[in-house]
């Protein structure tokens, strides 16, 4: 072994241990657990596909993908809508530029627990006297329906995650070559033309980075759940990954909810993987 | 690699896995750290000749109190080290305590709450016959953990729920709080409050939190479903089915409940229902018990001491009987050496029979004992006080939610959410509950 491969291997031995153990075993672990009864103390038999069965006819589980996919699809257009508009505001030359930067991004920075306790003060008790004065009654009741319980998951991740996108929009916005624009401006193409002829095109790797992450995490979101629903009412705005932990720890079925979390690695992956490889041809077309 | 491990699991114990896990996963850190340059220090604490309880519980709310107790006893047993590990948030906990048994790194104390958690952790307990607190506790309270006459856990306290009123607004409506006895006698008070809320400056006449499953599911329920099962945890833990004998009282009180509360209720949660409603004198009656008694003192120490009284709920046949249980058990881990196997049962027996002991249960823990030789006028709290008197007259409803099928109380819960929100009828409640009872026993 020459010493520039000794080294390599060296330097890189830390990070896949670490990956190893707090990835990849559970991982295979987790999988394989999938397979048995265990009930978290300890497994007594292989019971084979016998909980892969059972999930897809489970409605509660189900139900919690319909609602996990549709808020997926709704928070990922507005979050990279939002993301794109505060981006191409902030790009403009306006005074305040930094400062509008630093509180669009804020609200990432806050904790997604507190976040959805925050806001749901915001929709039950403010939604509701502004409701109270103006006499609207589509602002009373939030999160008590299903339909609001979504609208108010969707607005607090877009509030939330809209200020990060923006920060990747903004990086490539920044560098589309000012060339480019002023000839098109001599050209004498209008301001839409250019938005869409030109800047839409070369911000294109930036959705590709922007859908993946949106993407993924609208799917995975835990804990903006908990605390701003908590799965309420009847359990009808809750998302996969609570719907997992609720079987897991408060119905105890461990295996169980193995089998189910590797469905949902499915899914994600899946859908991940697709998105990235249409988007990476997408670009090489534009 | 993988296939040993699992033959290991399946002819082992879980633990005996793990420990091989950990053995072959320790070795790989070290010679990571080792090739990364770090160094490693031994972790042995100097402590050796002590005895070490590391105690794992579910009641977050007494964490501080009990530490202190904790150094009081390490202050007159110099040679026992006491460590407590609090997780609270009722269903984190057996989780945690899961995880921390499967990675081998037992706790010597912990709790565990009714016949479920103790069957689950069956092989871990140890027999606690022999201690002073399995004589002394109360009639009753052990049966839940008593298995073949192996006594498998002690109760930390006995807890009761009904329907906490403000008592300066049932006297300014003229109502005597000790006439409503029926349902119909609740309906008229209701009613009457009702039409007078704008004089008694209150908004609604209770805060019905729905949005917390457990308050319909397992506290309102039992009051209905107690009967059916004699009262006995025990009764409800081996029963194939439930029948809602008493559906339509149920019924009439979640109508009752929901109507007259604070709208619209399916948002509305405990703390809202506790702080913001109650204790700022906002609705003149809630559905809980003795537990809200600390979140009160918090906001307005006066109206706690002073402005709170608790009604039974009425449920015909069972009047004047309120819900009391045993929320919670210790257990001695019958894993460890004999020796700390006796330092933890004395320590327990120490905390509720000791001067220093009881004055800390009673007045820094303010639990409701559930132990004999405790004076009931002691007891500094108004709820508890009268909760425990109901208790030694034996006006008990059995908590037998205790005893519901795993996680059936927050079904039932979100079911009662799916008929406030007209997705459900009543009857579709009933049989739809009856059924999940029915599957989960199989």
């Amino acid at each position: 072994m020459n010493n520039r491969s000794m080294a390599f291997w060296l330097f890189l031995t830390p990070v896949i241990l670490a990956l190893a153990i707090v990835v990849v075993i559970p991982f295979v672990y987790g999988f394989f657990y999938s397979f048995t009864d265990w009930n978290g103390l300890s497994a007594t038999k292989f019971i084979g596909f016998e909980h892969y069965i059972n999930l897809f006819q489970e409605k509660e589980f189900m139900n919690s993908i319909w609602f996990t996919i549709k808020f997926a699809v709704a928070s990922v257009l507005l979050l990279n809508f939002f993301g794109l508009v505060l981006a191409l505001i902030v790009t403009r030359n306006i005074k305040t530029n930094n400062l509008l930067r630093t509180v669009f991004f804020m609200p990432n920075l806050i904790g997604g627990l507190i976040l959805g306790f925050i806001w749901q003060f915001i929709f039950v008790s403010v939604f509701g006297d502004i409701g109270d004065m103006l006499g609207a009654e589509g602002m009373q009741g939030w999160l008590s329906t299903t339909e609001t319980g979504f609208w108010g998951l969707v607005i607090l991740t877009s509030w939330q995650m809209a200020g990060y996108i923006m920060i990747i929009y903004i990086a490539y916005l920044e560098n589309i070559p000012k060339e480019l624009i002023e000839a098109a401006k001599i050209d004498g193409a209008s301001s839409f033309q250019r938005f869409k002829n030109i800047t839409f095109p070369l911000v294109a790797p930036a959705f590709t980075i922007s859908m993946f992450l949106t993407l993924s995490t609208s799917f995975k979101i835990y804990d903006q759940n908990l605390s701003l629903t908590n799965g309420g009412p009847y359990n009808s705005t809750q998302m996969v990954a609570m719907e997992i932990v609720r079987t897991a720890f408060s119905d105890n079925q461990m295996s169980y909810a193995q089998a189910k979390a590797v469905i949902f690695f499915l899914i994600v992956a899946v859908v991940a993987l697709t998105q990235v490889y249409y988007n990476k041809k997408r670009e090489v077309e534009m | 690699m993988l296939m040993v491990y699992t033959y290991f699991l399946f002819k082992k114990r879980k633990g005996m896995a793990i420990m091989k896990m950990k053995a072959m996963v320790s070795s790989l850190v070290v010679s990571g750290a080792i090739l990364a340059g770090c160094s490693f220090s031994s972790g042995e604490s100097a402590s050796e000749d002590k005895i070490s309880i590391e105690i794992f519980q579910g009641k977050v709310e007494f964490n501080d109190q009990f530490n202190e107790l904790a150094k009081e006893y390490e202050k007159e047993n110099p040679d026992v080290d006491i460590k407590i590990t609090s997780v609270g948030g009722g269903s984190d906990y057996a989780g945690s305590l899961k995880t921390k048994f499967s990675s081998g790194d037992e706790p010597e104390i912990f709790s565990v709450a009714g016949p479920t958690e103790a069957e689950q952790f069956g092989d871990y307990l140890t027999d606690m016959s022999d201690t002073e607190l399995a004589d002394l506790a109360l009639e009753g309270t052990l049966e839940p953990v008593t298995d073949d006459g192996k006594v498998q856990g002690v109760p930390f306290n006995q807890e009761g729920y009904g329907l906490i009123y403000n008592k300066e607004v049932f006297e300014k409506a003229g109502i005597d709080p000790n006439s409503i006895v029926t349902y119909e006698d609740l309906e008229k008070a209701v009613k009457e409050l009702d039409s007078k809320k704008e004089e008694l400056g209150i908004d609604a006449v209770f805060a019905f939190p729905a949005k917390e499953a457990w308050v319909p599911g397992s506290h309102l329920a039992n009051a209905f479903l107690a009967p059916e099962f004699d009262h006995k945890v025990l009764e409800a833990y081996n029963a194939e089915s439930v029948g809602f004998d008493k559906g339509e009282e149920f019924k009439a009180m979640v109508d009752l409940q929901n109507e007259y509360s604070i709208q619209p209720t399916l948002s509305l949660d405990y703390s809202q229902q506790v702080e913001e409603y109650f204790s700022l004198g906002q609705v003149a009656m809630i559905q809980q018990g003795n537990w809200i008694y600390p979140s009160v003192k918090q906001m307005d120490e006066e109206f706690a001491a002073e402005n709170m009284g608790i009604l039974p709920i009425p449920v015909e046949g069972q009047e004047g009987k309120i819900p009391v249980g045993v929320p919670n058990y210790w257990a001695v881990n019958s894993n460890s050496d004999e020796e700390v196997i006796q330092a933890s049962k004395d320590f327990l027996d120490w905390i509720y029979t000791s001067d220093t002991g009881k004055d800390y249960v009673l007045n820094e823990f303010n639990f409701i004992p559930a132990y004999e030789g405790y004076d009931s006028s002691n007891i500094a709290d108004p709820l508890s006080k009268k909760i425990y008197e109901y208790a030694s007259e034996g006006d008990t409803i059995g908590w037998i939610f205790l005893g519901y099928p795993t996680a059936w109380g927050d079904y039932l819960g979100a079911n009662v959410q799916k008929y406030i929100s007209g997705d459900m009828t009543w009857e579709e409640l009933e049989e739809d509950s009856s059924n999940r009872w029915e599957s989960l026993r199989k």
